[in-house]
C-alpha cells in the first residue's frame, strides 16, 4: 500500500496541510493579543498535532494526545486565564526595548539550530536507514513494556507526580493558611503577635466605670 | 512516505517557537503555553524516529505516555506558581519586580 505513488502523494499533501495549521497556530497561540484566544489556539494546535500521530501509525497516542492536551491542559490554561485577571493585560504584550526581543529571537534560533544539529548531524542518526517500521498496535504489549519491563521507571515517575501535586497543593493552603493569619504559635507568622498586643488596653477604660455604681448601691 | 527529515523539520520549528514563546514573552501563561508547544515538538520527534527505527517502537509510545503524563502534572504545577506569584507581587509580569527592584 505505501508504495502506491498516489497514496504517497496524498501522505505527504496531508503531511504539508498538518504542519502548516500546527505552526499557523502555534505562532498564533504566542503571538495573539487575547490570551483567550491564544489559549484556543493552543488547544486547537493540540488536537491537530494528533494528525501527525494518526499519519505516524500511532492512533493510541493520538487519541491520548487528544484526552490529554486538548481536553486536560488547555483547559487548565483556560482555567488559570480565568482565574488570574490580569493575564488578560494586553499591555503584557508590549516590549519595553526591542533590544530584549532581539535576544530572546536569537536564543530561541539557537535552540532550534542546535536540537537540529543534535538530531540530524550526530553519529547515531546514520542508524536510522529511513526504512519504515510498522508500528505496535498491540496495546498488550504496551502495558508489558510499561509495566513489567520498565516499571521501575513507572513507579519513579509516578511518585515524581504525586510528590509535585501535594506540594502544589501544599503550597497553595499554605499560602491561603498565611493571608488568613491561623497559623499561629512559635513557628507562626511574628507579625500575628504585633496585632495581638494592640487590643489590650481597651477593656480596663470599661471595666474601671461600674466599680463606683456597686458602692452606691452597698450603701443605700 | 513522508521522510523522517519532514518530521524532524516541523518539530524543531515547534520547538524553536516554544523557546521563542519562553525567551521572550512576559506574561506567565503565555510562557506556559509556550513550554506545552516545545513538548509537542519533542513528542513528534520521538514518534517520527520510532516509526523509522525497529529497535525504538515500543520504547518510544511507552515514553510519550508518560511524558504526556507529566505534562499533565506539570501544567497543574505551574497554574499553582502562577497563583502564588501573583498573590506575592499582585502582577502575573515576569520581567516586573526585577524591574522594581532596579528602581
Amino acid at each position: 500500500m505505501q508504495a502506491d505513488p498516489v497514496f504517497q502523494l496524498f501522505e505527504q499533501v496531508e503531511f504539508i496541510l498538518i504542519a502548516g495549521i500546527v505552526i499557523v497556530l502555534a505562532y498564533l497561540a504566542l503571538e495573539h493579543k487575547e490570551i483567550v484566544y491564544a489559549a484556543f489556539f493552543f488547544g486547537f494546535m493540540a488536537s491537530i498535532v494528533a494528525g501527525f500521530f494518526l499519519l505516524l501509525e500511532a492512533p493510541f497516542i493520538a487519541g491520548m494526545q487528544i484526552a490529554v492536551y486538548t481536553g486536560g491542559i488547555s483547559a487548565l490554561i483556560i482555567f488559570g486565564v480565568l482565574l488570574l485577571p490580569r493575564a488578560q493585560d494586553s499591555s503584557l504584550e508590549t516590549f519595553p526595548s526591542g533590544r530584549k526581543r532581539k535576544i530572546g529571537l536569537l536564543l530561541s534560533g539557537f535552540v532550534a539550530a542546535i536540537s537540529a544539529t543534535l538530531a540530524l548531524l550526530f553519529p547515531w542518526a546514520e542508524s536510522f536507514d529511513e526504512i519504515v517500521v510498522d508500528m505496535s498496535q498491540d496495546l498488550g504489549a504496551l502495558a508489558e513494556w510499561l509495566w513489567v519491563e520498565n516499571s521501575i521507571y513507572v513507579q519513579m515517575i509516578a511518585i515524581i507526580m504525586i510528590t509535585s501535586l501535594i506540594g502544589a497543593v501544599a503550597l497553595l493552603k499554605m499560602d491561603k493558611a498565611e493571608q488568613m493569619g491561623s497559623i499561629q504559635g512559635e513557628f507562626g507568622i511574628e507579625a500575628e503577635v504585633e496585632i495581638e498586643d494592640e487590643p489590650e488596653p481597651e477593656p480596663e477604660s470599661v471595666d474601671e466605670e461600674p466599680e463606683p455604681e456597686a458602692t452606691e448601691e452597698e450603701d443605700a | 512516505m513522508v521522510p523522517l527529515s519532514w518530521y524532524l523539520v516541523v518539530a524543531f520549528i515547534l520547538i524553536g517557537l516554544g523557546a521563542y514563546g519562553m525567551m521572550v514573552k512576559r506574561n506567565l501563561i503565555r510562557i506556559l503555553i509556550g513550554a506545552e508547544i516545545m513538548g509537542n515538538g519533542v513528542n513528534i520527534a520521538l514518534v517520527a524516529f520510532a516509526l523509522y527505527s525497529p529497535t525504538f517502537n515500543l520504547t518510544a509510545q511507552g515514553l510519550i505516555i508518560l511524558v504526556i503524563s507529566v505534562a499533565a502534572a506539570h501544567t497543574a504545577l505551574a497554574l499553582v506558581l502562577m497563583l502564588m506569584y501573583n498573590r506575592r507581587y499582585d502582577t502575573v509580569d515576569l520581567g516586573r519586580p526585577v524591574d522594581r527592584e532596579v528602581a
